[in-house]
């Protein structure tokens, strides 16, 4: 029988934000829903990110079916680092998402998006191939757009008095 | 000190102004209470510098709103029309698209929507509009939601969901909250005597309601109409008391007492209610006002140094079904002046069940949530903005809530008709209290005409 497989799923993108903006919005465990795709809704957090504390999300997955799935916080590296475990996502299993976060020197903030999986291989151990076959595409595909959102939100949150700043 | 005067009107809003206009004409001595420090209700220009100004509450007016258009008239304030050219686009989910007319391209919802349509205008019309619990059915159609009214003949979600878009500006309700005979007997009132109501009229731009806007804003109404009554009015002047007896009638307000032969009540009925009356009102009126609640809506703007969208081809306008953004719509609210000249300013009508959902939030989020509502519609652009602002009705003690009074099941059959009925020597005018237009402006400066007149029989 073989080993199930793993999977890791990467995506960088700069982001004309800085690393102080996207910390204060990554770190608040209650708002992934307003910038990552395919979280529908926080069901439950701890507000900002600590090691060892948990929170709980409604996600999309095929079409109009959704799962809820519970992440516990492993790592936090003030403005540089996060790694989560996150559990729910059947046939997705031991899932660790991990946030890298590294200033521009042009201004800005290159950030990394991580996902790394073992995958089930389910009946007759043909579910593993297939899915694995989809899934980063699928990931990658929502990383970037969680990551635009995520620039997106920041940029349209800035008070008046902040834009005169950064202008 | 006891004040002596003909007529106390409470409130001075555009009912309580123009009553008290069209009985100080006639020779009556008058003398307004207004609790806030300024006139205009739920009528509010914001002041964007360099003379120009941008409504807050109430601004459009539209074809059969003869009142206010002809008060406009009187006061020398000219229309100017809202914006309307260019594509408006519908957003559902994180897509726009663009689309032409007042029907967004939801094409699975269409047949709802239309059945739906056809089935409110058909129904509206067999609701008399002054005495609505008098409708064949009344009843039966006032013991169920609006919601469950529309849900008998669609099929999907999207008709349900697209009324809702316009209940949300215009309950700031969604319908779940309403009675079905309110829904009707509120599409019933958008229009006038040679007009039956439509809810074509009310959810237009063009030949509807939002058709105008009026020059200086719509709290310029207000403010004219003072002018002419500066003498005459107490602003800070919360009225607390109303105690009458068989010959007169003395109202106690924070800035001072009034013995007068009549006092007319122009404020929301919810807080009408929260006057000490003295004798109490009629249990059944007071009851009523009670179960007026206004619904929650608050107006969101964003200033930009141009209105940009409009050299892409774009209205500014937007529609927004579902929990695809806590807007349900969105409007061009530039003012007027020529193209290029000023600022452009886009607004997004913030209601209902969204309102309950966002308004807790803190308002930098919101703001951004909103700004990211419209760049769905206008593009990135909107993110930056050179200023923005909210105006949350339910924030106003002098309005708790807004745009206007919505009513649950059971209570217009069962108490409705007391709406207008004066009590002794308190009558009632606002919003509320006219059978056209119930809400808007027009139907404010209605009921000041009717009361006052009513108020001029008895003195």
């Amino acid at each position: 029988m073989s080993e199930p497989a793993r999977r890791t799923v990467t995506v960088t993108r700069d982001l004309q934000v800085t690393p102080e903006e996207i910390w204060e919005v990554v770190s608040d465990t209650s708002r992934y829903a307003d910038w990552v795709d395919g979280c529908l809704a926080v069901t439950r957090h701890h507000g900002t990110a600590a090691v060892g504390e948990t929170y709980a999300e409604r996600n999309r997955t095929v079409g109009p079916v959704t799962t809820n799935s519970e992440w516990t916080v492993l790592e936090v590296v003030p403005l540089r680092k996060r790694v989560d475990s996150g559990t729910g996502f059947d046939p997705l299993h031991d899932m660790v998402n991990t946030f890298t976060f590294e200033p521009l020197d042009i201004g800005g903030t290159r950030m990394t998006y991580a996902v790394d999986v073992r995958i089930g291989l389910g009946p007759l151990g043909l579910l593993g191939p297939l899915v694995a076959a989809v899934l980063g595409k699928t990931l990658r595909a929502e990383f970037t757009t969680s990551m635009r959102q995520l620039e997106e939100l920041i940029v349209s949150e800035r008070t008046i008095a902040d834009r005169t700043e950064v202008q | 000190m006891v004040n002596q005067t003909d007529v106390v009107i409470v409130g001075a809003g555009l009912a309580g102004l123009t009553a008290a206009r069209d009985l100080h004409r006639a020779g009556v001595r008058v003398h307004i209470l207004e609790a806030r420090d300024r006139v205009g209700g739920r009528t509010l220009n914001h002041d964007l510098g360099d003379g120009q100004v941008v409504e807050a509450g109430g601004q459009f007016v539209g074809p059969t709103q003869n009142h206010v258009l002809k008060l406009a008239a009187d006061l020398g304030v000219p229309l100017y029309p809202a914006y309307d050219e260019g594509k408006a686009v519908y957003v559902r989910g994180s897509k726009g698209r663009r689309f032409g007319g007042d029907i967004p391209p939801d094409y699975l919802s269409l047949p709802d929507i239309a059945v739906t349509m056809l089935r409110l205008n058909a129904a509206s019309q067999a609701i008399p509009v002054d005495a609505p619990w008098e409708a064949k059915d009344a009843a039966a159609l006032d013991a169920i939601t609006f919601e469950t009214w529309i849900r008998r003949t669609t099929v999907g979600r999207g008709g349900l969901e697209l009324l809702n878009v316009l209940l949300a500006s215009a309950f700031g309700a969604t319908a779940a909250d309403v009675s079905a005979l309110f829904g009707l007997w509120y599409v019933a009132g958008a229009g006038d005597e040679s007009h039956p109501g439509a809810v074509e009229r009310m959810i237009g731009v063009a030949d509807g309601a939002q058709e105008s806007r009026l020059e200086g804003g719509s709290q310029r109404l207000s403010q004219l109409l003072a002018d002419e009554l500066t003498e005459h009015l107490a602003l800070g002047a919360a009225v607390r008391r109303i105690r009458q007896d068989a010959r007169s009638v003395t109202v106690t307000s924070d800035a001072g007492t009034w013995k007068a032969k009549q006092v007319i009540v122009a404020v929301p009925p919810p807080l009408a209610a929260r006057i000490d009356f003295q004798p109490l009102l009629p249990a059944q009126q007071d009851a009523l006002f009670q179960r007026m609640p206004f619904g929650t809506l608050m107006k969101c703007e964003a200033v930009y140094d141009q209105p940009f969208w409009r050299t892409e081809g774009l209205s500014g306008q937007g529609v927004f079904r579902g929990s695809s953004s806590p807007l349900c719509s969105m409007f061009d609210n530039t003012p007027s002046g020529p193209a290029g000249d000023g600022p452009g300013v886009l607004m997004g009508f913030l209601g209902g069940a969204e309102w309950r959902a966002w308004s807790h939030r803190p308002a930098r989020e919101r703001q951004g949530a909103v700004l990211r509502s419209f760049a769905k519609v206008v593009g990135d652009r909107a993110l930056h903005p050179a200023d923005y602002f909210e105006q949350d009705w339910t924030a106003e003690e002098w309005t708790r809530g807004g745009p206007t009074s919505i009513l649950a099941p059971g209570v217009l059959t069962n108490l409705g008709r007391w709406r207008d009925v004066p009590f002794g020597k308190v009558h009632w005018a606002g919003a509320e209290h006219a059978h056209y237009w119930n809400g808007y402006m027009d139907g404010a400066i209605s009921s000041g005409h009717t009361t006052a007149a009513t108020v001029l029989e008895e003195i």
